[in-house]
């Protein structure tokens, strides 16, 4: 009878708890997430203010670029709030040009990605382009264990567009005669394999962005590559295209140039932003703005403060700063702040 | 006293439990705990959720002990990769620097002995042998590269594994200690043992293979441990009775009754390291596995499916070739037992 007691009054215990701890979720929202730790920082952001000020329930699914696009075009998931539009332009204009997506303007203005070498190395051998590096004694720094004569750069996972892009690039530059365009087989992987160097103070010699993490704490220089050119970058698109599709044996010389200095946009599936009652939160989503100093500083708070808490960085964001006040309406602005 | 020492190793716990409450407390963040140590008597509202003061600081010390060790042991660890890629790599490059045809031709002829001239078998292995590069020319390097790994990483765990296995069958205490250890390395999640391999040892075939010894050693030790155990009473005191010593026990009797049992281990082994070649494709791991992931992140489920075909069949080559060598060793030992299933 003891055991019956205690089961009732541990069930009412915990139905007093839970009482107080549920939200209002006449909306749900589903946010796409990516495996890289600004997309991730966006999302935990924008979903803690749908979720606390619009008092919506908000799902996020983490993917690599492809699944989670997919499912955008597919109208499983709502939102993407970091889109690397330049990377897909292909596949963004042709769903744009079904209806399937909307486009919410721009998220951070200016983003950085290339060639990246550590500035120990850079300075030693004075490498400062994509040129410097056809040689085979400065491949030899960066020997592949794997490819003997040969040295690597780390590239983008062959989920990601780029890791085609990376591959006509090699191409057109000459590279591939010197390096592998090696895929790390993951996000995590990728910056394992940079952090990893830079701890054991080895040459590094891998393709990386900017907003990161990792770039905050790691000293690497960007080599110069020829000057971004927009009918030069179409034309590479279109060879990037084809060997997605048709394998790397299509491949054509092209013309190639750097990774433009892009803005990063996000997006919604039509059928989440033609639905009236979701109009509140499209609207939110369209002023979502934020400057890549600021997501770097978010991005830095969250590697050394936060203790790998994403929840804990948007609650940092939200408190320190005020420009997503002027986001959302004025009542929507106070529960946030009343949940901080 | 002895009616005490029940009591003792409780009494331990409860006080490593207080320090340890003591030690979340003290390192918490100020912005997490209360203003006064005295508040939470007071205040009960941290009842509720998980209070942020009550997080044990593991993360930290393994961070910075995880940096210590690269530092301090980086040449360490650079040597263990040096030899196991000089290993993989000559490995690699012989088989694939052979002309197709005789790379079947070796398996058939491994196989055909292997499992005492069974043609049934060995049939069915040059079938599927011949069937991975059918499905897709692509894929025959990318087996072999696989099966490099596959090997080295299965030659680690039995250089390791069976030593073991036979010390913890004969020492209870070696066995307590270690269980908990083979319970840890079967399902700790692979990707806490791989990402800091990349640190370790870089990107590429060798944390591969560390983490296929860390996944596929566990049923090998416990297989050879469980085969020596069970080896019947009677047989060691009649070789003791004969006057056998102590290793001819173990190296003439155990063993050799054990084998089939070690066998199975060894089988299982390769399973198991098959399945992580695949997982392991995430950390820049080159081979088949590698073709599942593309297939995967670009959508194409076919190309998924069949990379994913090809795994099965290099399984089944695998588990052919330890079977019938575990069965034909089985006869050899135990002649007149006859198994029917």
């Amino acid at each position: 009878m003891k055991f019956l007691r205690n089961l009732i009054l541990s069930f009412v215990f915990a139905g007093a708890l839970s009482l107080t701890t549920s939200a209002n979720a006449d909306c749900k929202v589903h946010l796409g997430d990516f495996d890289w730790d600004s997309a991730n920082i966006h999302t935990a952001i924008a979903g803690y203010i749908i979720e606390k000020g619009y008092g919506c329930e908000v799902e996020s699914t983490k993917g690599s670029t492809t699944p989670i696009m997919a499912a955008l075009f597919d109208q499983q998931i709502d939102i993407i709030t970091e889109v690397w539009r330049d990377n897909l332009v292909q596949l963004i204009e042709d769903n744009l040009a079904k209806g399937t997506i909307v486009e919410l303007g721009v998220n951070t203005p200016s983003s950085t990605q290339g060639f990246y070498v550590d500035k120990p190395t850079a300075d030693k051998y004075n490498l400062k382009s994509v040129d410097d590096m056809k040689s085979a004694e400065i491949a030899k720094l960066f020997a592949d264990p794997e490819a003997p004569g040969k040295g690597r750069m780390t590239s983008c996972i062959s989920g990601w567009t780029c890791y085609t892009i990376n591959l006509v690039k090699h191409k057109v530059y000459g590279l591939d005669k010197y390096y592998t365009n090696f895929d790390p087989g993951s996000g995590g992987a990728l910056d394992a394999a940079i952090a990893g160097g830079f701890k054991k103070g080895k040459p590094v010699f891998s393709y990386y962005w900017t907003p990161t993490g990792l770039m905050g704490k790691v000293d690497l220089v960007k080599l110069e590559e020829p000057a971004y050119d927009q009918a030069c970058w179409d034309e590479m698109t279109t060879v990037v295209e084809d060997i997605k599709k048709n394998g790397p044996d299509v491949y054509k010389p092209t013309c190639a140039c750097e990774y433009v200095n892009m803005s990063l946009t996000k997006a919604a599936s039509t059928k989440f932003a033609n639905n009236a009652a979701n109009k509140p939160i499209i609207d939110f989503i369209k002023n979502y703005s934020i400057p890549t100093a600021d997501v770097n500083k978010s991005l830095a708070f969250y590697m050394d403060e936060s203790g790998g808490d994403m929840e804990e960085t948007a609650k940092n964001f939200l408190s320190s700063n005020s420009m997503w006040e002027s986001w959302v309406p004025s009542d929507v602005a106070s529960k946030v702040k009343a949940s901080l | 006293m002895k009616k005490y020492k029940k009591f003792i190793k409780p009494f331990v716990l409860s006080i490593l439990f207080i320090f340890f409450i003591i030690i979340s407390y003290r390192s918490a963040k100020p912005r997490y705990k209360p203003e006064n140590f005295t508040d939470i008597f007071n205040d009960f509202s941290w009842l509720g959720n998980w209070p942020k003061w009550l997080d044990f600081p593991l993360m930290q010390p393994l961070n910075s002990g995880f940096d210590w060790l690269i530092v301090k042991y980086g040449l360490f660890f650079e040597g263990i990769n040096n030899f196991l890629l000089g290993l993989y790599t000559s490995m690699k490059n012989s088989l694939v620097g052979l002309p197709w045809p005789i790379v079947i031709a070796i398996v058939i002829f491994i196989t055909y002995f292997a499992s005492g001239r069974k043609t049934n078998t060995t049939v069915m292995v040059a079938f599927c042998t011949f069937f991975l590069g059918f499905l897709s020319p692509r894929y025959w390097d990318k087996c072999i590269m696989t099966t490099c790994i596959v090997l080295i990483g299965m030659l680690l765990c039995i250089v390791v594994g069976i030593p073991i296995g036979i010390a913890m069958a004969r020492n209870k205490k070696v066995r307590n200690a270690l269980l908990p250890i083979l319970d840890l390395m079967q399902t700790i999640p692979s990707f806490c043992y791989l990402i800091p391999g990349i640190l370790l040892f870089g990107l590429g075939a060798v944390p591969a293979i560390i983490a296929i010894f860390v996944y596929a050693v566990p049923p090998l030790i416990r297989l050879t441990d469980l085969g020596i155990r069970l080896v019947d009473k009677e047989v060691i005191e009649a070789s003791e009775a004969f006057g056998a010593n102590k290793r001819q026990t173990l190296l003439g009797v155990q063993i050799p009754l054990a084998l089939p049992n070690i066998m199975q281990g060894i089988n299982q082994c390769t399973m198991m390291s098959l399945a992580m070649v695949v997982i392991a494709s995430m950390i820049g791991t080159r081979g088949i596995g590698d073709e599942v992931l593309l297939g995967l992140q670009q959508l194409n489920v076919g190309m998924a499916t069949e990379a994913g075909i090809a795994i099965v069949l290099l399984a089944i080559i695998f588990d052919r070739i330890t079977q019938s060598y575990g069965e034909k060793i089985q006869e050899r030992t135990q002649p007149k037992k006859e198994i029917k299933f």
